[in-house]
């Protein structure tokens, strides 16, 4: 729900819509075939400000919104709103987003390399 | 002015009975770039000074008092040379130099204005200039000796040739000379082999410093004492004076205090160019090997940049894989270390190194920015200089925010050590040396694109450059007949001819908003709709292409306000709106009058239309599919509106419902790119992806500027593990991919 229009981030759309993947038969076959915990952190304007954290976790195949509480993520990303975007829909990759520091990472490489813009279902346009 | 001439070798600063070399920085500046050039560095203007200059001399006292004192308080052996640059005010400094060379004829450069230091040096000089006759570069006053074995260290760093001690005769220099060789030649070392390993570095540097006997671990790594503490008070003074500029001042204090504690060489460099930053010498030397960009505030980003890039390339390099070592990726990070590539306004760009016949000139523009900057930085008052820094950080915002911030905030070093490490442990993947080398490609490839659609991303129109419709007598009357046919490129033509000719024709820009929507182009379609809302704001039409243009750009805020607009300018439901929600949007409010307007005419297929929009904006897609199946009914040969309901079902995981919409719409009207692509959006989601790339082909042949489509494909053409068609991709080739994958 919308609930104030000013306070909404791009990325809650994708985050929910992601939601409903993972319960698609493409979404399971993802979570089969990833099968790591990401936290999302998403910063309106700035990385570190006022961030809302994601789970995506492709063991369960389950997005929820808040820090993972089952123990430690395999990976942990920041974005700005607007980056993590780009990231999401394959406007920009993540290696790019590293270099240019639109994306901050912590935990293990490996799982992060697994973080690919093909894991996030596109959103079709009206 | 005197600075200029120590450079350039001018008439005060010649010492009788010596060459040209005699001028310590110009010495050094021909060893650097070899002889040919003494010529062109003498051509730098050394009459008239700018009045940035003056500026920096005339303020000298007052404004560089913080910095000044804390330098000659700190470091009472430090260069006398600098001292007495320093203590002189602009008149005095002339006068002094030629009192100097009155009464003290043979006198080394770096001896002016110390009594004590001259006999020795007088001693030095002579010895130096009777020793070693037999070796060339050996010979002459110690500042000859020492730029010649400056340049010998360079040119061995651009052969990549380890570099030998060679014994030297005493040259004579203070603790304060000692440490800034150091420094520098340490920091120098590290952007010339940011791609070899740190031992290699400083084998480099301490055969230099062995040579030139100088101790390689005393203080090269921590600041004076005192200094930085004179440093922050003046950062606290700026602040001070400055509130409104308190937060960004703050970050470039947290940022520098970081990178002193953090980066051993960061801070040496810090403190070095603190030490530097009005005179040049070395200095620009320096900026001119790394970067020829000029030294503002925004700048310092870059310096972050490629120390960041450098740590990476540095730990990178170690690891041994043959295949990493030659990518491009690597290749690219210690450019950038280097400085050959920076990273300005967001976009990649070759700072190529300058042939020494163009030195000159480069020093010359050098020399005006580096004094610029030193004039910002310190004459023309903190504030100023605080002010200018906020100020830009303010205008290009989020772009030069992302390199300072994240110099500040990412912890760089936790990270390349944390990269290293696993890197160490065979952390990646057989192929991802390859993923991270073609994403230096990509990078380069997307800021080319990046610039070409910075424009549109700004809201402004961009319009297409050959434009075969301009000149056309009726335009209008022509892109209407296109877009009729569903001949959607050519329409957007006939349409842009028609607007650069009536730039106030609402209609005109309407149906180009509409062609480029249709076109699966949205950033173009809200340009274009914009302008047609400026010349006729009440459009109902308008307000609703922008509103669902908007929702698909997840941009909510500015959906909501034109579906509400759309509301309020309907002569039928206007009057439901009540005047004070205009101010603050929410989106229930909105929601309750639509609904509101949807029970007095339920049979009025927009309001359904416009309620479906709204639904997909606070994602109830259930609510939206039955206001889009209502309208439906209402207007079934409507191929936006199928269009609308499949992009619904898809958006909440009906795929195969969405499929049947978007063939209904295409049955409509068969060149509706964007149900095209959604068709292939539609199969990607359900991981089918040799079909996706089908269907992105066909937009894609429709429409080749569809972004989206462009790069929706190449994550469908490497899930579908076809990277042999990424080439054709990348590069656009429509014939290949056609031929490939026929729909």
């Amino acid at each position: 729900m919308v609930e104030s229009s000013s306070k909404q981030l791009k990325s809650d759309a994708l985050m929910d819509q992601m939601k409903l993947h993972l319960a698609s038969d493409a979404g399971k076959e993802l979570t089969k075939k990833i099968n790591l915990v990401y936290q999302i952190n998403i910063a309106p304007k700035k990385i570190g400000f006022d961030e809302v954290a994601y789970v995506v976790d492709l063991k369960k195949g389950e997005v929820s919104k808040g820090s993972y509480e089952g123990g430690k993520p395999d990976a942990t990303f920041s974005f700005k709103d607007e980056d993590f975007v780009k990231v999401a829909l394959g406007k920009m990759n993540p290696q790019i987003a590293f270099m240019r520091g639109a994306m901050k990472i912590k935990g293990s490489l490996s799982a992060a390399q697994k973080f690919t813009p093909d894991i996030f279902p596109k959103p079709s346009k009206m | 002015m005197a600075m200029r001439e120590l450079v350039t070798g001018g008439a005060a600063c010649a010492v009788p009975g010596s060459s040209s070399s005699s001028n310590p920085l110009g010495a050094l500046a021909n060893a650097l770039i070899g002889s040919s050039s003494k010529e062109k560095i003498k051509e730098i203007p050394t009459s008239v000074p700018t009045s940035s200059e003056r500026h920096f001399f005339a303020d000298n006292d007052d404004h560089l008092g913080a910095l000044d004192r804390s330098f000659v308080e700190s470091n009472d052996q430090g260069s006398d040379f600098l001292r007495g640059f320093r203590s002189a005010g602009q008149g005095e400094l002339s006068a002094a130099w030629d009192d100097i060379q009155r009464s003290q004829a043979p006198l080394p450069p770096q001896g002016r204005g110390s009594q004590t230091l001259i006999p020795e040096l007088d001693r030095i000089y002579d010895r130096a200039s009777l020793t070693r006759p037999q070796q060339p570069i050996l010979d002459g006053p110690p500042q000859r000796v020492l730029s010649s074995f400056l340049h010998s260290f360079v040119d061995s760093s651009r052969g990549g040739v380890p570099f030998r001690p060679i014994p030297l005769p005493i040259l004579g220099l203070s603790e304060g000379d000692k440490q800034c060789i150091r420094d520098r030649s340490s920091i120098m070392a590290r952007h010339f082999f940011a791609d070899k390993s740190e031992d290699f570095i400083n084998a480099q540097v301490n055969a230099l410093l062995c040579s030139l006997d100088i101790d390689g671990d005393v203080r090269a790594k921590g600041p004076l004492p005192g200094r930085f503490r004179e440093l922050e008070d003046y950062w606290n003074e700026s602040q001070d004076s400055l509130k409104h500029g308190a937060h960004a001042a703050d970050e470039w204090v947290a940022e520098f205090n970081q990178q002193r504690t953090e980066h051993g060489d960061a801070d040496a460099w810090a403190h070095s160019f603190e030490q530097q930053h009005g005179a040049i010498g070395w200095a620009s030397e320096f900026e001119q090997l790394t970067s020829v960009d000029h030294m503002r505030g925004a700048n310092i980003s870059n310096f972050a940049a490629m120390e960041q890039t450098r740590m990476l390339a540095n730990t990178l390099a170690q690891n041994d894989d043959p295949k990493f070592q030659n990518s491009k990726f690597l290749q690219f990070l210690s450019k950038m270390s280097r400085g050959e590539l920076i990273i300005d306004d967001n976009q990649v760009k070759e700072t190529a190194l300058p042939a020494s016949g163009d030195w000159a000139a480069e020093y010359r523009q050098q020399y005006n920015r580096s004094s610029a900057w030193a004039d910002e930085f310190v004459s023309h008052g903190s504030d100023q200089w605080v002010n200018e820094f906020t100020t830009e950080q303010e205008q290009h915002g989020p772009v030069d925010d992302q390199w300072v911030n994240e110099f500040s905030k990412l912890h760089v070093q936790d990270w390349a050590e944390e990269f290293g490490r696993q890197v160490g442990e065979g952390a990646l993947e057989e192929d991802s040396a390859d993923n991270w080398a073609s994403a230096y490609d990509e990078y380069l490839n997307e800021q080319v694109a990046a610039k070409n659609r910075s424009d549109t991303s700004r809201g402004l129109y961009v319009f297409s450059d050959m434009n075969p419709y301009v000149g056309h007598p009726n335009p209008l009357k022509e892109g209407q007949e296109l877009f009729r046919k569903g001949l959607l490129s050519e329409a957007v033509l006939a349409l842009e001819a028609e607007v650069l000719k009536n730039p106030d024709i609402a209609e005109g820009w309407r149906l180009l908003g509409i062609a480029h929507a249709e076109n699966d182009d949205d950033q173009q379609a809200i340009a274009a709709m914009m302008r047609a809302q400026e010349a006729d704001p009440t459009n109902l039409e308008v307000l609703l292409a922008l509103g669902v243009s908007h929702t698909n750009e997840l941009e909510q805020a500015a959906a909501l306000k034109y579906l509400y607009g759309w509301l309020r300018h309907h002569p039928k439901y206007g009057t439901l709106v009540s005047p004070e929600l205009s101010d603050s949007l929410y989106y229930a409010d909105v929601a309750r009058l639509f609904n509101e307007a949807a029970q007095m005419s339920p049979d009025d297929a927009d309001v359904h239309i416009v309620l479906g929009v709204l639904y997909n904006l606070s994602r109830e897609y259930d609510k939206a599919i039955a206001s889009f199946q209502t309208a439906l009914k209402l207007k079934p040969h409507d191929y936006s509106l199928w269009n609308k309901l499949g992009a619904t079902q898809a958006n909440s995981v009906q795929s195969a419902d969405a499929i049947l919409a978007y063939q209904k719409a295409l049955d409509l009207k068969p060149n509706y790119v964007r149900a095209w692509a959604n068709m292939g959006i539609s199969y990607a989601n359900q991981g089918m992806y040799v079909d996706s790339i089908c269907y992105y082909v066909r937009a894609l042949a429709m429409n080749p500027k569809a972004d989206n489509a462009w790069q929706y494909l190449r994550i469908s053409l490497s899930c579908a593990s076809r990277n042999d068609m990424l080439e054709a991709c990348d590069s656009r080739n429509l014939d290949i991919l056609q031929k490939e994958f026929p729909l």
